[in-house]
């Protein structure tokens, strides 16, 4: 159960929430609504650890997980529309150093593979700056097949279907359907309800803030 | 499956990382080298056929040369990997931000230094540098360099996110960078005049490691306000 207790969150000189509170269930799909600037994002990230929370605790059962932000970095993927792909890369070497930055070992053969879930491996030698939109967020969401491999809980992902063709929405419903297998927790941030076949539950900004 | 490397292993991953990036494109070393040239062709075309006058600040024109040329170049540190998202990606990750920027600085270090060296001769015929100067300048190249990136990177950091950083950033960090001129100047000088230059270098080389140990601690401090922004 990640547990959000009575939070202020400030984007600048905005404040986007005021003590507020909400709990987000392990082991499933949440998804965040809401209309445009509602604050879906600014959630996330202050989740992921990006924003500063100002008042309140974040919990994760019974740890604050901020106390060791390197502790709750290990259990945590964090996918924007930035991506954090090197346009001077390649889409394999991409994965790569983004796999040893995170200091895990990964053979050329898990990296294929990651590549092969979201059916990048004709492109893997192609780099970031050839690729189109939905190349680059296909090549970010190969991360997920890979912390699959590692005991990774948290995916939060700020729309991540935005630029996906329908064959790659399938294949990311695939891999997030593993993902709950491996007892993984999903937030994710998104306007189009009907794309995902799996069981979710909603936390609509819209309605929950006021 | 889940085994984790060490802090150096993650160190060492990063420094290849920024190799390949910046070798795969060779426009800003390349630019950094030919910048400096410029810059010292311009000074010894305006000074003249005088080499009287050339010797006594052949010096000091090639450290600010070095200086000018490396500045431009600073911005770019973090500033790709900002808006890229690559920045958002390892403050998520279990690696502190702190080895991240270290390695950066490293990486950007070897990234310049290693052409400058190269490029040494030209300088030392173009400024006609004695000859018994040229293993203490590329000490204090070495050494100089590697606080210039360092503080570098604080620049970079603290400039993230700004509209017009190319311009604040020189404006904030030629000040931190005025010891290192005058250090670096004092050791060649020294050995101008036939004197020890030991003391300016130590004292570069004391100010190199100030700069090392509180640069990353720094430039992470700033990043997590960049971002959180």
């Amino acid at each position: 159960m990640l547990y959000l207790k009575d939070v202020t969150i400030k984007r600048g000189l905005k404040t986007v929430f005021y003590n507020w509170s909400a709990k987000i269930e392990n082991s499933k799909v949440t998804i965040i609504s809401g209309k445009n600037g509602v604050g879906k994002s600014t959630l996330l990230r202050a989740i992921a650890g990006m924003i500063p929370i100002e008042k309140g605790i974040v919990k994760n059962y019974n740890n604050e997980i901020f106390k060791d932000q390197i502790k709750w970095g290990q259990h945590l993927i964090y996918i924007d529309s930035k991506n954090g792909l090197s346009k001077d890369l390649t889409v394999f070497e991409n994965l790569k150093t983004w796999s040893e930055m995170r200091g895990w070992k990964t053979s050329d053969d898990d990296l294929q593979k990651a590549l092969n879930s979201v059916e990048m491996l004709n492109h893997k030698n192609l780099y970031i700056s050839q690729c189109s939109e939905g190349l680059k967020k296909r090549a970010a969401l190969s991360r997920l097949y890979l912390s699959l491999l590692f005991d990774t809980e948290f995916w939060l992902l700020d729309e991540p279907t935005n630029e996906l063709d329908q064959k790659s929405i399938i294949l990311f419903n695939k891999l997030i359907q593993r993902f709950l297998e491996n007892k993984g927790t999903v937030l994710l941030a998104c306007h189009e309800l009907k794309l995902f076949d799996f069981n979710y539950a909603l936390l609509n900004l819209d309605l929950l803030k006021k | 499956m889940s085994l984790q490397s060490s802090f150096i292993q993650i160190f060492i991953s990063h420094i290849k990382r920024e190799f390949l990036i910046n070798f795969r494109s060779l426009v800003d070393v390349t630019s950094i080298i030919s910048f400096m040239i410029l810059i010292v062709t311009l000074f010894v075309l305006g000074i003249g056929p005088f080499e009287e006058k050339l010797r006594l600040i052949s010096n000091a024109i090639f450290w600010i040369g070095l200086i000018l040329a490396i500045i431009p170049s600073l911005e770019k540190t973090l500033q790709r990997d900002y808006e890229n998202g690559w920045l958002d990606q390892a403050i998520t990750s279990p690696t502190p931000m702190e080895l991240v920027l270290l390695s950066k600085s490293l990486a950007y270090w070897l990234i310049v230094i290693i052409p400058l060296l190269i490029s040494l001769p030209l300088f030392i015929v173009l400024l006609n540098i004695n000859l018994k100067l040229i293993p203490w300048l590329l000490i204090s190249i070495l050494v100089g360099g590697l606080s210039i990136s360092l503080i570098g990177i604080i620049g970079s950091a603290l400039t993230l996110g700004a509209k017009r950083g190319n311009i604040l950033l020189p404006i904030l960090i030629i000040p931190l960078i005025i010891p290192i001129l005058i250090f670096g100047i004092g050791i060649s000088e020294a050995v101008r005049i036939n004197e020890s230059p030991l003391n300016n270098l130590f004292l570069l080389i004391g100010f190199t490691l100030i700069y090392l140990v509180i640069s990353p601690f720094i430039s992470a401090f700033l990043i997590r306000i960049a971002i959180s922004r």
